[in-house]
């Protein structure tokens, strides 16, 4: 459902992939953005939730509004683009001269865009001062999602952790305690088992089978394994840590816990209360009350940790980019970044899509989101994660989608199939190796 | 004798009436679904169970549809005539004039057919920001006015028209246009109908040109309107066919008035 890449996607992306590396990295330079001004200025924002209908596009066009309203001297012009589109997009725009002032990409993309859309730091374009005033209340690992080699590419914008949504109602059927939710994947697939046995409904289905492999990350991680080395030289999916967390994935599928359902069905399947339990996006919790009203009790719980060791969950989404060259622009820029990551801005955007807030000073704040969470604690074990949340790391390399994209048929292949488990994995990561770029 | 072939066309008109109750399920189902609240949008129940236009409400208010709509049905018609006027002037000199050339460049454009759309879309995305025509109506025409399927389809026809006809023609000092207006247009009537359609359905279904050069929904088309419903905050399944139940009505309409063409024309290109 969330982040798919079409075949159609792929191919958009190839093509413009071509088109892209007709330009090199631009030299770097330590331009800082413009002082503020009140000249007039225009700026196009490209934005991923501006392209759906409702919630998402909504709450986005109530904050660019609420941006331009006290200065009118700043028009924003609010681009919508798919997420699956919105690189190849940015790309030809890049090509065709009219490259895009502010951008949100998806963090998988981080190092392509990097390396190849002549992004510079924000850190080096934003005065100091003014960074440190904008960034202090933010959480730091939400820092550091759009972080690449220390420095701060992309501002943290929309994002969330995984979440494993249960449905209390059939966890009663089954004569399990819905206020003790499973923390571990073993009390995980006790309580899928017990579920089935009881209900005959599915009982677990891990989300992580989706070529955004955020979660999967998060799974490899929570097991000491790595999907990349930490010198992102490597890749390491191949490695015991990971190679263990699939084997745990294997024997949920082989003990009947796991739920036999593609990815793109699950979300559905949760929400005709078919299925016990799903690891997923925290977004999903505004579809998931709306499909549950009346018919099922929903709850959620932390993503579940591997034994004692504690889990480690990553995030999914995206940040915001300045794309501009031109000072001016990017100070008009920087102040729509500034505004969209605000206290406001995130008070919107939690309360009115369901994505996290970079700062946790605004969630019991009366001004900003302390009304919405007392009458919305399903958030609390999302925001817990918030605190010690670990990076979508981004493949490194021109490449880095078909890496991304061998490494979830081999976990495919692992969990589902009947191989030898490491030695899919070793031998896709071998093949995935082979695409990085040289040192 | 006659019992027994009553017998069999009862066998047949069941399994035809089976067969065709499956081919309306699908849309029924667009329906029933369209008209259930956001908590029943997974029951299995055939009907609702407290039907409302709610999502039809919500596509209407939420996005521009009807406009999308008819900038779809604009396209898609300016398109078909397009790629008609082109490909019948383009077929007639293939079948005409016969050179050396001929066969090559006839493979040439051939060869055009089979490349991927997806090839050739930066390049045309380049062309149409320096024509400034990005988030314009033009912009998803004007690339798209010849169609190398067209031309192929056209010429096959063109081949089997009698050569007398055209050269009786000549002799009775018709020019070239004259003979493609009084002479072939009327006696192809049929191929360029089953053309039409085909033509027509292909612009009206189109997703990822548009895709790439609208920017606004004002100027976007009815596939991009469907493609909004499935968000990164889950796919809203009442609404989404609720825009897809209005935006098949044209084509249902078109359908239903052109039924025998539309199935000629399938069998005629041999495609599915």
């Amino acid at each position: 459902m969330t982040h798919e890449i079409s075949r159609r996607t792929a191919l958009s992306l190839g093509a413009s992939s071509l088109a892209a590396s007709a330009f090199a990295p631009a030299p770097s330079f330590a331009q800082r953005i413009a002082p503020p001004s009140s000249a007039p200025v225009s700026i196009t924002y490209y934005n991923y939730n501006l392209a759906s209908a409702g919630i998402g596009s909504e709450a986005t066009k109530e904050l660019i509004a609420e941006f331009t309203a006290p200065q009118p001297n700043i028009k924003v012009e609010g681009v919508p683009v798919s997420s699956g589109q919105i690189l190849a997009r940015v790309q030809a725009d890049l090509v065709a001269g009219r490259t895009p002032d502010v951008a949100q990409l998806v963090f998988s993309d981080l190092d392509f865009v990097v390396r190849n859309l002549g992004v510079k730091p924000m850190t080096d374009i934003v005065p100091p001062e003014e960074w440190a005033a904008h960034t202090g209340g933010m959480v730091p690992a939400g820092l550091n999602l759009g972080a690449l080699d220390g420095k701060v590419y992309g501002l943290a914008y929309v994002f969330s952790t995984p979440v494993l949504f249960y449905n209390a109602t059939l966890f009663k059927q089954a004569g399990l305690d819905p206020d003790m939710p499973p923390a571990t994947w073993a009390a995980v697939k006790e309580a899928a088992l017990k579920l089935r046995a009881a209900t005959a409904k599915n009982g677990v289905y891990p989300g992580v089978y989706s070529e955004f492999d955020w979660l999967l990350q998060g799974l490899f991680l929570s097991n000491g394994g790595r999907a990349l080395s930490e010198d992102r030289r490597r890749v390491t999916f191949g490695e015991s840590g990971a190679v263990g967390a699939i084997e745990m994935l294997r024997d949920l599928v082989k003990s009947g816990a796991h739920a036999k359902l593609a990815e793109s069905e699950s979300g559905d399947a949760f929400m005709s209360g078919n299925l016990g339990m799903i690891l997923t996006t925290s977004v999903y919790q505004r579809a998931f009350l709306n499909a549950a009203k009346d018919k099922f009790e929903l709850r959620a719980a932390k993503m579940p940790s591997f034994g004692d060791k504690p889990a480690r969950p990553t995030n999914s989404g995206s940040a915001l980019f300045i794309l501009s060259k031109d000072p001016v622009k990017q100070r008009a820029a920087w102040e729509l970044v500034k505004y969209m990551t605000s206290k406001r801005g995130y008070t919107v955007i939690t309360s009115k899509i369901g994505y996290l807030p970079l700062r946790l000073d605004i969630v019991d704040d009366p001004q900003y989101l302390g009304a919405w969470t007392r009458e919305n604690p399903m958030v609390r074990p999302n925001l817990e994660q918030l605190t010690r949340l670990n990076q979508w790391v981004a493949f490194p390399g021109s490449n880095y989608r078909q890496i991304a994209r061998i490494q979830i048929a081999a976990v495919n292949e692992a969990v589902f199939g009947d191989g030898d488990i490491a030695k899919i994995m070793r031998e896709a990561q071998e093949r995935a190796q082979a695409l990085m770029p040289r040192a | 004798m006659r019992i027994e072939s009553r017998a069999a066309a009862l066998r047949s008109h069941t399994l035809l009436t089976v067969l065709s109750l499956l081919s309306v399920l699908p849309l029924y189902w667009m329906l029933v679904t369209a008209l259930r609240a956001p908590n029943e949008i997974f029951s299995t129940t055939p009907w609702p169970q407290n039907p409302s236009l709610d999502n039809f409400a919500y596509i209407l208010g939420g996005v521009p549809i009807l406009r999308m709509l008819w900038n779809t049905a604009i396209v898609a018609t300016l398109t078909t005539i397009a790629q008609l006027i082109t490909a019948l002037l383009a077929a007639y000199a293939f079948a005409r004039w016969k050179n050396k050339w001929s066969q090559a460049l006839f493979a040439l454009l051939t060869v055009t057919w089979l490349i991927p759309a997806q090839v050739v879309m930066v390049p045309g995305y380049l062309l149409v920001t320096r024509f400034d025509m990005l988030d314009t109506l033009a912009a998803l025409v004007v690339p798209h006015a010849a169609s190398a399927f067209a031309i192929i389809m056209l010429y096959q026809a063109l081949r089997a028209f009698p050569d007398e006809l055209i050269e009786a023609a000549v002799i009775d000092g018709a020019g070239h246009l004259r003979i493609l207006r009084s002479l072939i247009v009327p006696n192809l009537k049929p191929a360029l109908a089953s053309l039409a359609i085909l033509l027509f359905i292909t612009s009206w279904n189109d997703y990822f040109w548009p895709l790439l050069v609208t920017r606004s929904q004002d100027s976007a088309v009815i596939q991009i309107g469907l493609q909004m419903f499935m968000t990164q905050e889950g796919n809203q399944w009442g609404p989404l066919m609720a825009a897809a139940s209005v935006a098949s009505l044209p084509l249902l309409a078109l359908y239903v008035v052109l039924q025998k063409q539309i199935v000629d024309s399938f069998l005629r290109s041999g495609l599915k």
